[in-house]
């Protein structure tokens, strides 16, 4: 099955290069031809993923698998992790820093968006261990 | 080359006059010029006929298919409308009724399309309004004034179409309006004359030639300003001579500086963003679902807005400086009967005619393993790449260079400096 795999490096703190690796997937995609309503949602969640990692992680790497029958996002860091993941999915809820927030991040809507636009999402994650997000998608 | 050799895009390179260098492929913001064996440059591409390898070609071996006004005229009678960027061309010594005057000496007939301008922000600001309470609207808005811009949504972000206003271009108003004139009070056949668009813009022939959002345009063809420059310069009132006749207002006068479309509209949350690269970024941004909250963007292609197209003649700024000096001279209101204009409007005057609805690219999911397959090619060529850009293999960077490999379009030999 043909697939394509790339992995990107994300750093923590980065606002200025913030969002980049989820362009380059979104370009990556329509290349591809892929629908464009499963290219906005998967842009959308790498995005949210992406921020995350920029907002709360420690350095992370995203690695996405792009197949001809599913999408699949990995998105890890080395973060104070997710102490209360049920909390951390409701809207609204976050711990953002008030540097985040001062440039418009951190509304606590990250996590719900990923769910509301993905077809599957797990959360691996404690307190002190990093985090780890896996999103896919079915093309 | 003749004009109908060039259906798909109005900017050529002249092949005897291209040395080979590297510097318009480099400046293309679609990435469609490629420069094989450093011989000529060629457009392969998606060419959306901005211009850029026009201002950047130190040989004069680009240019942009127009109209010519001093040969070829194609019809007896030149029927003459200006973009309002004429106005910013001449220096700020030079006002606009003295520009009408001349131009007045230069054509026969020269039809004012200022007025259209405050007609065309009447319908806008109506359709923002309804937009605002429409069920499912699409935001946001894009401005359709902007050729390059819709050829550029339509070959890279066809998911965005949707969302470029449906309202009827200023220019395309106001030339349908003065056919209509010229027709209803007979004053002369429809084979003896045509409108023609004087303009800054490189990409005005290929929306008259081949339009988006019409069957066919209400214009015969488009003028480059640097084309007429000299002719209207010459026929400029002396000193002593007055010249009484005056564009509308200062909103019409600064139209063709970046934010000149948004600028006379009732408070809403509108955005001006000029320039390809910026209007790219974005696009993208756009794409991705970002900028819901803004209501309708003005994207030009040219930066600066349309005083800094191509075909001009005065430098950018200068012709901002010219715009905004002026304008202060003018009225800041429309003068135009809103009653007539809201009239007009919901008789459906002001709406373009959508050809057939977004152009989705449905691929096969064959199509899609096939596109992961080259996709996968793409990235390994492109590991072995330097990424320096250099240009010297033909294509305009390593990515564009490892697509093409993968295309059969270049030999990986092409490539010095690769890694082995």
């Amino acid at each position: 099955m043909a697939h394509l795999t790339k992995t990107y490096p994300i750093k923590a703190r980065d606002y200025l290069k913030a969002g980049e690796v989820s362009m380059e997937i979104h370009g990556l995609m329509k290349k591809i031809g892929f629908d464009s309503d499963l290219i906005r949602r998967v842009s959308i969640c790498a995005y949210e993923a992406e921020m995350n990692v920029v907002m709360h992680g420690g350095d992370g790497v995203l690695n996405v698998e792009i197949g001809s029958e599913s999408i699949n996002l990995n998105v890890k860091d080395s973060g104070p992790g997710i102490e209360d993941i049920g909390l951390a999915m409701q809207e609204g809820f976050s711990t953002a820093t008030e540097e985040a927030r001062q440039m418009g991040f951190g509304a606590g809507m990250g996590l719900p968006n990923i769910k509301k636009n993905s077809d599957r999402l797990e959360i691996i994650s404690d307190k002190g261990m990093g985090t780890e997000v896996r999103v896919g998608f079915t093309v | 080359m003749s004009q109908e050799a060039s259906s798909l895009h109005y900017v050529q390179i002249d092949e005897k006059r291209c040395v080979g260098c590297v510097l318009c492929m480099k400046a293309c913001p679609t990435k469609a010029i490629r420069v094989r064996d450093l011989k000529v440059a060629q457009i392969v591409g998606t060419c959306v006929d901005c211009g850029e390898c026009i201002r950047v070609c130190p040989h004069g071996a680009v240019r942009a298919i127009t109209t010519r006004s001093d040969y070829l005229a194609p019809a007896p009678h030149m029927i003459i409308s200006a973009s309002p960027v004429l106005y910013s061309q001449f220096g700020q010594d030079v006002m606009p009724e003295e520009i009408q005057a001349a131009m007045h000496r230069t054509f026969e007939y020269v039809f004012d399309q200022t007025y259209f301008l405050d007609l065309y922000n009447v319908a806008l600001e109506i359709y923002i309004k309804e937009n605002r309470c429409r069920e499912g609207a699409v935001k946001p808005l894009i401005s359709p004034v902007c050729p390059v811009v819709n050829r550029l949504i339509a070959y890279r972000f066809p998911a965005l179409l949707k969302n470029i206003s449906p309202i009827l271009t200023p220019r395309e108003i106001a030339a349908r309006e003065l056919k209509r004139r010229i027709e209803k009070d007979d004053l002369l056949s429809s084979s003896d004359y045509g409108v023609y668009h004087i303009t800054p813009c490189s990409a005005k022939m290929i929306s008259i030639k081949n339009p988006m959002f019409l069957k066919t345009s209400y214009l015969d063809g488009a003028i480059g300003i640097n084309d007429v420059f000299d002719s209207i310069k010459r026929n400029l009132p002396g000193p002593e001579e007055e010249s009484m006749i005056s564009p509308s207002n200062s909103l019409a006068i600064g139209w063709g500086i970046s934010g000149g479309e948004i600028a006379s509209m009732d408070e809403g949350n509108y955005l001006a963003v000029s320039g390809l690269p910026e209007t790219i970024r974005y696009l993208e941004k756009i794409e991705m679902g970002l900028f819901s909250d803004i209501e309708y963007f003005e994207f030009r292609a040219c930066l600066e807005g349309c005083i800094g197209g191509p075909l001009t003649v005065a430098d950018r700024y200068e012709a901002k400086r010219t715009v905004t000096k002026i304008s202060r001279m003018f009225f800041h209101d429309k003068r135009i009967r809103y009653a007539q204009a809201e009239r007009a409007y919901k008789k459906g005057w002001f709406f373009s005619e959508r050809r057939q609805g977004p152009v989705v690219h449905l691929v096969e999911k064959s199509g899609i393993i096939h596109a992961i397959e080259r996709q996968e090619k793409i990235e390994k060529i492109l590991s072995s790449l330097p990424g320096k850009a250099c240009g010297f293999c033909g294509s305009p960077d390593c990515r564009s260079f490892a697509e093409d490999v993968a295309d059969g379009n270049a030999r990986l030999e092409s490539c010095i400096m690769r890694r082995s």
